[in-house]
């Protein structure tokens, strides 16, 4: 069943003052969190978030893409991995 | 490294008796392994491949000969397709290769040496370079403030590692972090 939208997104407290704090500083952090179920906002575009997934803090670049997304969709807890063959980074 | 060999493909199990088989691509686009020509084998074999099917490909020797049958087909089985590294395309600005990536020195803005990249990661949010070194590895967002300088022919990438924001009021009192209840 959807959450209520009268609700409002659901966002574990503690980040909006982590992440306050890194935009007020402007220095290269990262913003360490747990709280895999809390919903990305618009106020965290353009942060990097570490998100934990039970093993260690996965960076999390946070675009407009993945706004209304949960963070732990962004960082899998099991592991996966592709041959790079010609995938290609980009770097953010 | 011109010369460098990257693994592109993987022959799997015969398709049928007329010497058709089933193909592993790694390309980021699966369907694009025909399009860089010849794929050499570890022996140094040339072929190459024409798409008959979802996943089910025709190969062809360097003489444009196809497997005959499925005896030649089996022969095939796990082969390893690779192309030379300066057949991929040119890449953009700020863009990499994730093979060249790979294997390259992490220093230190002054200097110091802090690892090596063992992996790129890339799950959606970004793409993070894991760096063994001394302890645990460390990973490291790709991004312009913590990989100012990426020097492929070097051999090296510069980094700085990022700072961790601490607000005092809400500093984890559990190992589980500030949002698990206790049981």
């Amino acid at each position: 069943m959807a959450r209520s939208v009268w609700k409002g997104p659901f966002v574990d407290g503690y980040l909006l003052g982590k992440a306050e704090a890194s935009r007020a500083s402007g220095r290269n952090e990262i913003i360490k969190i747990w709280s895999r179920r809390s919903t990305i906002l618009p106020q965290f575009v353009g942060l990097v978030f570490g998100v934990y997934n039970g093993h260690k803090f996965l960076p999390v670049q946070v675009n407009e893409n993945m706004v209304g997304h949960k963070f732990g969709e962004f960082s899998p807890t099991r592991t996966f991995s592709s041959h790079s063959s010609d995938k290609k980074a980009k770097r953010g | 490294m011109p010369d460098e060999r990257i693994l592109m493909g993987v022959v799997g199990r015969p398709h049928g008796v007329r010497g058709l088989v089933h193909v592993h691509s790694y390309t980021a686009e699966p369907a694009d392994l025909p399009t860089y020509g010849a794929l050499l084998d570890d022996s140094g074999r040339r072929w190459t491949l024409v798409w008959r099917g979802d996943g089910v490909a025709e190969m062809r020797d360097e003489q444009g000969r196809p497997l005959p049958d499925r005896n030649a087909a089996e022969k095939l089985v796990n082969t390893r397709l690779s192309v030379e590294r300066s057949r991929l395309p040119k890449t953009e600005d700020d863009e990499y290769y994730l093979a060249d990536l790979v294997g390259l020195a992490v220093m230190s803005a002054e200097g110091a040496t802090l690892g090596r990249v063992t992996a790129v990661h890339d799950y959606g949010a970004g793409a993070s370079l894991e760096i063994a070194g001394e302890g645990q590895p460390i990973l490291l967002p790709f991004t312009r403030a913590c990989v100012p300088s990426v020097d492929i022919t070097a051999g090296r990438v510069i980094a700085v590692l990022p700072e961790e924001v601490v607000v005092a009021t809400d500093a984890p009192t559990t190992a589980a972090g500030p949002d698990q209840h206790p049981a």
